[in-house]
């Protein structure tokens, strides 16, 4: 049930030319790595068949991503696990890593198979220099393959924008929030401040 | 091939190894393309066709220290090995058998297009020309002419170009005396 998105199947660039880019299975994918072609060095996900290098990971980024795990462990400890930057199973052809994802429990489901889109409560990407690909490429994955919730966190700018309601490729009701609380649609009990999950404003 | 994300790029060796291991399999009709491993189009008759006419008359015509090669592979760098439809090579005793033909061993490459012309014309010629590739043609039969490039750039493509309709003659700069009637290909 893969959407073909914008990133893979056809390409097109400035010349207008589509390539039909050869799309990978997530069979494919571990495939590669059992064969050595993907090694330890590939910091990869597999999205819509493609395989996309991950960008290296800057400081303020790691401080918000353990700042997001720790506030959502305490706040969810028996209610929900957490993962970091590791992988989510969308379809046969997508394996993103998010940043942070919030899942049903208990964890050990997870041992044979990861998680599938309706065992992810809630998705949350940290985006500085990445928001645009993030935003293009990743989002349209999340929305088709039905996860229910999506925040991008953007701490250089200030904002969380809150993103549900999946509908075909997109996410119909998208809210940029810079101060005040959101609750996720999985905790209605759970509001949290904008400004927890920004963390400090910088002092530039 | 600028995109919009870090594509995880392949070199030839990852695109053969992918090949050995099953990941890619023989009803994948795939090349490799500055990393980027791309699907062909699945030939149809007209291709098809016109394929053979040009490798019968390609190879009535070229001398005994020329090949003709038909649907094989052509490596152009560590990480591109594209299909061409028939190239005219340089004789190898070998036949190529220790490795795969490299720009330098071709004299002529020749695509035929009949949905791929775009594809063709503007990714895989002018990656033949940033290649070193001495001629190339493009046989377009939707449009019914064949269109022709030599003097390859390194920045890309060829200083050259010209286009045959019927009832033209194309004659090769590579090929000595070899020239061909539009009309013989286009029928």
């Amino acid at each position: 049930m893969s959407t073909r998105s914008a990133i893979s199947g056809t390409e097109h660039t400035g010349s207008e030319v589509p390539l039909t880019r050869y799309r990978f299975s997530v069979d494919d994918y571990y495939a590669m790595a059992r064969a050595g072609i993907l090694t330890e060095e590939d910091r990869v996900e597999l999205l819509d068949g493609e395989v996309v290098e991950m960008a290296p990971i800057g400081s303020r980024h790691a401080l918000c991503v353990d700042r997001l795990n720790r506030m959502f462990s305490r706040r969810f400890d028996d209610r929900a696990g957490v993962r970091v930057q590791n992988p989510i199973r969308l379809d046969g052809y997508s394996e993103p890593e998010p940043d942070v994802a919030l899942l049903k429990l208990p964890l050990e489901r997870y041992a044979d198979a990861h998680p599938a889109p309706d065992d992810v409560l809630l998705v949350v990407e940290v985006s500085d220099t990445s928001l645009e690909r993030d935003r293009a490429l990743k989002l349209p994955l999340y929305a088709a393959a039905g996860i229910a919730e999506v925040w991008i966190v953007n701490p250089e700018d200030g904002e969380v924008e809150v993103c549900r309601k999946p509908s075909g490729a997109r996410y119909s009701d998208v809210q940029r929030l810079r101060e005040g609380t959101v609750t996720p649609l999985a905790f209605p009990d759970e509001a949290i401040g904008i400004q927890e999950i920004l963390g400090p404003a910088e002092s530039e | 091939m600028e995109t919009a994300v870090s594509q995880r790029r392949f070199t030839v060796d990852e695109f053969h190894r992918l090949g050995e291991v099953g990941i890619l399999d023989e009803d994948d009709r795939v090349e490799l393309l500055d990393g980027r491993i791309i699907e062909m189009a699945a030939i149809g008759s007209r291709h098809a066709a016109c394929v053979r006419r040009l490798n019968r008359w390609l190879g009535e015509r070229v001398s005994g220290d020329l090949l003709v090669d038909v649907q094989n592979p052509v490596h152009l760098d560590a990480e591109t090995e594209l299909y061409t439809d028939l190239m005219v090579l340089r004789h190898r005793d070998d036949f190529y058998s220790a490795r795969h033909p490299r720009p330098e061993d071709v004299l002529l490459v020749v695509e035929v297009a009949d949905t791929s012309v775009e594809y063709d014309r503007r990714r895989k010629i002018p990656r033949y020309g940033r290649a070193g590739i001495q001629e190339a043609w493009l046989v377009n039969l939707p449009d019914r002419r064949v269109e022709t490039w030599h003097s390859p750039e390194t920045s890309g493509g060829y200083d050259e170009s010209a286009t045959l309709r019927e009832g033209e003659t194309i004659e090769s700069t590579t090929v000595p005396g070899l020239s061909i009637e539009v009309d013989e290909l286009l029928p």
